[in-house]
């Protein structure tokens, strides 16, 4: 069926919008799957792989929070974040218009590849509910039923804090408090971290063949390769994280400062802190 | 009508019917006796000679289209347990052996309007053929004298889309294409490549690739590959797909930069 062009109103305006931008948003939305909402992705989840390293006993230290305070540090961040909005909003919307113009149809073609294509629709979906919780729980610290994870990277950020804390580092124990509240927490990470990541890699793949850059079955599946190695170092970079995040012992490993920070921003901590025998 | 014999070795086929596009589709099963390497459409023409039900019903004879019965022409494409292939070159015993089971059963093609029963009305294909301008220019009133050669690799890579009989396996399979939308499917785009690689189909390229950049277009392609997958005469597809997305990325930056 032929897009009708002759009836008027708005639902025609936009229709037609789209249809004589076809190409472009088309490759607009590749484009920004990739470049600013991907890079971001690995740059975020190699930070946040630093977290296995743990912190110095001492001052609270570490490589994790080195580079949160150089997220924090960068100029402009604010201008980032929303072109990162942007471009998630931009990629989402019409990837789910997309999503909805296909029709799926594993049952009866069950080729590997129809399978990959049916799981870039769901995992898109999953990846964009999966960053929303991440986000409004972790960076506007908002309370969803009760699950309550509020990220400071340092004592400052959080305006209870008196003067003296300001620079207490607080990005690992607060990422390890937001984990270790429930199992079901982990679960959700596991998930949208492996949809997210996977939704990035065979996008990847896809886009090659799309903008005309591997055009033989062999590239293809060599790009393939690079792909799948992508997938492995960045899940492998996630593990890290959530096995850093889960191995942080609140009671013991934080330092005196920290415990003392976290007492006043978690008053009533629900995971239980050990403190028996700290120095 | 003369019921199968007794002693004879027989089996089941189920049809999917439908008396027109607006009417609602319906199944029938008939009992048709084994013949060694008789193919569906031998079974087609049973049913016909026979066109009893299982349950003892006499019922108006199934239509299909078919014509070469050898795999090239595309018009018997149906499908047959679930998968869409040509009938013609299906044998009954292979397909019972294949899926191990005592039935065959047959549907039409689901993304073409059906003209009755099997038969499906695939113009939408020739339309889109059109579409993106399929043929190479030779029109005129006077000699246009030989046009320029072909090396034997731009033949050898033309040849395999010059398989391509429209049968429509590519688009049925294709999650992209649907009975609503307007993508042109692997089909149209692969013979689009193949006269934007001919010497003097090239002359058009540019109409097909602003063709080709919109609704409908290559960028509607979910690479989803079953095309390549089903198509039985086994045109690169995919390759093909990937070809014109590059050619339409040159020619979008080329637009970009000169067109008026
Ligand atoms: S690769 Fe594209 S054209 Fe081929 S079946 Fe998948 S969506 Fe359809
Ligand atoms: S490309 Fe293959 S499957 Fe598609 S119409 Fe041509 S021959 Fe049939
Ligand atoms: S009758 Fe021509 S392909 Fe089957």
């Amino acid at each position: 069926m032929p897009t009708d062009r002759t009836t008027s109103g708005p639902t025609a305006t936009v229709r037609s919008l789209l249809d004589d931008n076809h190409f472009l948003l088309r490759r607009l939305h590749s484009l920004s799957g990739i470049v600013p909402v991907g890079l971001f992705v690995i740059s975020h989840l190699f930070t946040n792989a630093q977290m296995a390293w743990g912190q110095d006993r001492v001052t609270g230290k570490g490589d994790f929070q080195h580079e949160v305070d150089f997220i924090h540090s960068m100029p402009f961040l604010y201008v980032v974040e929303w072109g990162l909005w942007g471009a998630i909003g931009f990629h989402a919307v019409l990837g789910l218009w997309y999503t909805f113009t296909g029709k799926h149809n594993v049952k009866r073609y069950s080729y590997a590849d129809n399978v990959r294509y049916l799981l870039q629709r769901i995992t898109g979906v999953i990846a964009l509910v999966f960053i929303f919780l991440h986000i409004a729980t972790l960076r506007w610290r908002w309370d969803l039923f009760g699950w309550f994870t509020p990220f400071y990277g340092k004592g400052y950020q959080n305006p209870i804090v008196p003067q003296a804390f300001h620079d207490v580092p607080m990005s690992l124990p607060l990422t390890a408090y937001a984990l270790q509240i429930s199992w079901l927490v982990v679960l959700l990470y596991v998930v949208g971290v492996t949809a997210s990541v996977y939704h990035w890699c065979n996008g990847l793949w896809t886009a090659a063949i799309s903008w005309g850059l591997t055009i033989t079955t062999a590239g293809m599946k060599r790009w393939g390769y690079v792909c799948a190695g992508l997938f492995v170092a960045l899940m492998t970079f996630s593990c890290a994280a959530i096995y850093g995040a889960l191995s942080f012992d609140l009671g013991q490993d934080m330092t005196d400062d920290q415990l003392e920070v976290f007492e006043l921003i978690v008053p009533e901590s629900r995971v239980p802190l050990n403190i028996s025998g700290r120095h | 009508m003369i019921a199968p014999n007794p002693s004879e070795k027989t089996f089941l086929v189920r049809i999917k019917r439908q008396d027109a596009e607006s009417q609602p589709a319906y199944w029938q099963e008939f009992e048709v006796p084994v013949k060694p390497a008789q193919n569906i459409i031998s079974v087609l023409q049973y049913i016909a000679a026979n066109p009893t039900t299982t349950s003892g019903e006499d019922v108006e004879p199934v239509v299909w289209d078919s014509g070469c019965l050898e795999e090239v022409c595309g018009a018997c494409t149906m499908v047959v347990d679930g998968q869409v292939r040509q009938s013609c070159s299906c044998l009954a015993n292979e397909q019972l052996a294949k899926t191990g089971k005592d039935h065959i059963e047959l549907e039409p093609m689901t993304k073409f309007p059906v003209v009755r029963d099997l038969f499906v009305d695939r113009q939408r294909m020739f339309d889109n053929l059109k579409k993106v301008k399929a043929w190479v220019p030779i029109d005129g009133t006077h000699d246009l004298g030989p046009g320029p050669k072909e090396t034997p690799e731009q033949q050898e890579e033309r040849y395999a889309y010059s398989r391509c009989m429209t049968c429509g396996c590519c688009l049925e399979a294709c999650p992209q294409f649907t009975k609503d939308n307007t993508f042109v499917g692997a089909q149209a785009i692969a013979q689009a490549l193949y006269f934007n690689q001919h010497e003097t189909g090239k002359k058009l390229k540019g109409e097909r690739l602003d063709e080709l950049s919109g609704p409908g277009g290559v960028a509607d392609c979910g690479n989803s590959q079953n095309c390549v997958k089903v198509c039985p005469k086994e045109i690169p597809l995919t390759q093909a797909i990937a070809k014109v997305g590059r050619q339409l990325t040159v020619h979008a930056v080329k637009n970009f930069f000169s067109a008026k």
